[in-house]
């Protein structure tokens, strides 16, 4: 009889830490409901409060606000031990006296799994983990991406509601976070239990989660899938956190219906924009958001570049261009020193060196590719 | 011009190195000389526990004779010595040793974790007078002591009319107090060294706070508790300023018979009983360390 259908639910949650200079808030009315089953990405920078979040969550911090249920439950008073939540800690945490298997089955046992039981469940869970027969050995021998993997095991034996993962790949190298991350995912989807996932990483965040909260000083801005995130952010903050955006100063003129504004630019240019969803306003300063990859660049004398009813098209003047390999990255000067990056794929080798340095050039996007922000 | 200039640094780079190698030899010397000072005393003192000469005055050959004295209620020159007292003395060393190293073991673990893991107001002050034991002067403790226990039993005698006598229970006290700050001292670099993580992740994974000091906690600092302990058994071994001050009839430990024996005449038996001391002194701490070191290497 659960009474909701989320599988956490926080309400209204504020965290005070006490430091010496008076109390710190590292959580600041944070709401937000998740789902059962869902792959749910906390991400912010360091000290944006998503550890403490996922700390609160797991009772190893009490809120001085708020409430959090797990399954419909109030967790207040409930100590850490009695949640049915596990984390997989940063640096794992693994005892370093007991072994592989003992680990894993320090939480079965303490829920009075009895051994013979308990040791089936261990090696079942090492073989989920993909790392069976390493039950004998003890933590340090094990490489880092095999402790992490450990780490999983010990905390899925448990079948939580809900795992808590805190930068779980952090400590990893790169190419073996990538790994980790597609068979984290798959893991998620097999098992089928809620992952909470801290990470400061936006590419990880985007490229694993259902949902993603974006966090900045104790703050959640927006909460939604990737692709909401990335394709309309809501603020400042989220569009330049998550990938790389233009922003260029303006000034609000009109609001259209249908979540369009008319907006002139610091170099003068006014430009048909889409508007945030947060965005509220009908007037006074704002800023244009644009993705890097959003903006075409033509030569002058091209005839598609025409302006029509959905492109904006501006004048530019090439001053620096960058081959990343994929991409050739273009610096691209307007007037009043506004300064624009491009990012063109290199569909062909030939592409990389069409225009150069110092040409004018007309650039262009799509006027749904903008985001109209408060500044 | 530019032969010059080569010339000119050629003699510079001549002194340069010059000065250099007068400091290298100094930097060479200067352990040399430290190391002089610090086992000479100590050499001489092993060496002629085995001397065949009573004088100290020259090494005349080896002999055991000035140990097998010792276990033979021998003494000097025409003079007995009671073994049995000597090992009556060296059991009580023991006695008190045992009693005053379980105890302050147990303290000084306890204070070693409010340390380490509690918030209380006051914390820095009470953790700044735990080292207070280790640095004020010992005869200052071992006058404070016997005060102390004077006062306490004087009052004891004005309420109850009972007398108490200093003896083991003062000896063992004293020890205690002066081996609880280095027990948690011990310990408390450990619990430093230990990932407090490692107590959450008990935790999370269902161990109640007991469950979790028995399972994690105790096991991860238990070579720093032996290393506590065995430095606190040595200590309280070698002691002689604060069990000479709270000491009573019939309690002498071996340091206090020795110092009885110094009374009378430097004999070579005293070298004897003392080259033994300082063997199972050393024996215990180097057992010490290597836990310390084990622990910190694994950690």
């Amino acid at each position: 009889m659960p009474m909701s259908s989320y599988d956490v639910e926080l309400i209204d949650i504020v965290k005070d830490f006490d430091s010496g200079g008076g109390p710190v808030r590292a959580v600041d009315h944070v709401s937000v409901e998740i789902e059962d089953g869902e792959f749910f990405a906390l991400l912010g920078p360091s000290g944006c409060g998503k550890t403490t979040t996922l700390r609160l969550i797991a009772g190893f911090e009490q809120p001085s606000a708020g409430r959090i249920l797990i399954r419909g439950l109030a967790m207040e008073g409930i100590p850490a031990y009695h949640r049915p939540v596990n984390t997989v800690f940063q640096d794992y945490a693994l005892f370093p006296h007991l072994t592989v298997e003992q680990n894993i089955m320090f939480g079965l046992q303490m829920e009075g799994v009895d051994k013979k039981a308990a040791r089936k469940r261990a090696e079942e869970s090492l073989e989920l983990v993909r790392l069976p027969g390493v039950g004998a050995r003890k933590p340090h021998q094990l490489s880092g991406g095999q402790q992490q993997r450990v780490a999983l095991a010990r905390a899925l034996v448990k079948q939580p509601a809900v795992l808590l993962l805190d930068e779980p790949l952090g400590a990893l190298d790169l190419k073996l976070r990538k790994n980790m991350q597609y068979e984290l995912k798959a893991l998620q989807r097999d098992v089928g239990i809620t992952f909470i996932y801290v990470t400061h990483d936006q590419e990880e965040a985007i490229t694993m989660a259902d949902r993603i909260a974006v966090m900045n000083e104790g703050v959640m801005l927006q909460v939604g899938s990737p692709r909401e995130i990335y394709e309309h952010p809501e603020s400042h903050f989220v569009a330049d956190f998550i990938g790389e955006t233009n922003f260029i100063p303006g000034r609000m003129l009109e609001r259209y219906p249908g979540g369009y504004g008319k907006v002139k630019l610091a170099n003068g240019s006014i430009i048909r924009a889409q508007l945030s969803e947060a965005f509220s306003r009908a007037d006074g300063p704002v800023t244009v958001a644009i993705r890097p990859e959003r903006i075409g660049i033509a030569a002058l004398d091209d005839r598609a570049s025409e302006e029509d009813g959905e492109v904006t098209a501006l004048d530019a003047v090439l001053a620096e261009r960058q081959y990343i390999g994929t991409d050739t990255r273009y610096t691209l000067r307007l007037q009043a020193g506004i300064e624009l990056v491009a990012r063109l794929q290199n569909i062909n080798e030939a592409d990389s060196h069409e225009f150069s340095i110092g040409q004018p050039l007309k650039i262009r996007w799509r006027q749904s590719s903008t985001t109209v922000l408060d500044r | 011009m530019e032969a010059r200039q080569t010339l000119i640094n050629e003699s510079a780079m001549g002194r340069n190195r010059a000065i250099r190698q007068a400091g290298r030899m100094g930097l060479w010397l200067n352990p040399v000389f430290a190391y002089f000072f610090l086992w000479a005393p100590i050499l001489i003192l092993v060496l002629f526990s085995f001397n065949d000469s009573k004088s100290v005055a020259s090494f005349t050959g080896f002999t055991l004779k000035w140990y097998s004295n010792i276990l033979n209620n021998v003494m000097g020159a025409e003079r007995a010595f009671s073994t049995e007292i000597m090992l009556n003395a060296f059991r009580n060393s023991l006695f008190v040793g045992a009693v005053a190293t379980a105890i302050a073991t147990a303290l000084g673990t306890l204070i070693a974790l409010a340390m380490a893991r509690g918030r209380f107001p006051g914390k820095g002050l009470l953790d700044g007078l735990l080292f207070l034991p280790v640095v004020i002067p010992e005869i200052t403790q071992a006058i404070s002591l016997a005060i102390f226990f004077k006062v306490v039993f004087d009052w004891f005698d004005l309420i109850s009319g009972q007398r108490i006598f200093p003896g083991f229970h003062t000896i063992i006290m004293a020890h205690v107090t002066f081996n609880i700050s280095y027990v948690a001292i011990v310990v408390r670099a450990r619990l430093a060294d230990m990932d407090p993580q490692l107590e959450e992740a008990a935790n999370d994974l269902g161990a109640n706070p007991w469950q979790t000091f028995w399972r994690v906690t105790f096991p991860l600092i238990l070579p720093g508790v032996i290393a506590g302990a065995l430095l606190a058994f040595t200590l309280s071994l070698d002691d002689f300023v604060i069990t000479f001050f709270t000491s009573g009839v019939g309690t002498s430990t071996l340091p206090v018979f020795v110092y009885g024996l110094l009374k009378l005449t430097v004999t070579p038996e005293v070298n004897a009983i003392s080259t033994i001391m300082m063997l199972l002194s050393t024996l215990l701490i180097g057992i010490s360390l290597a836990m310390q070191g084990r622990a910190a290497s694994r950690a």
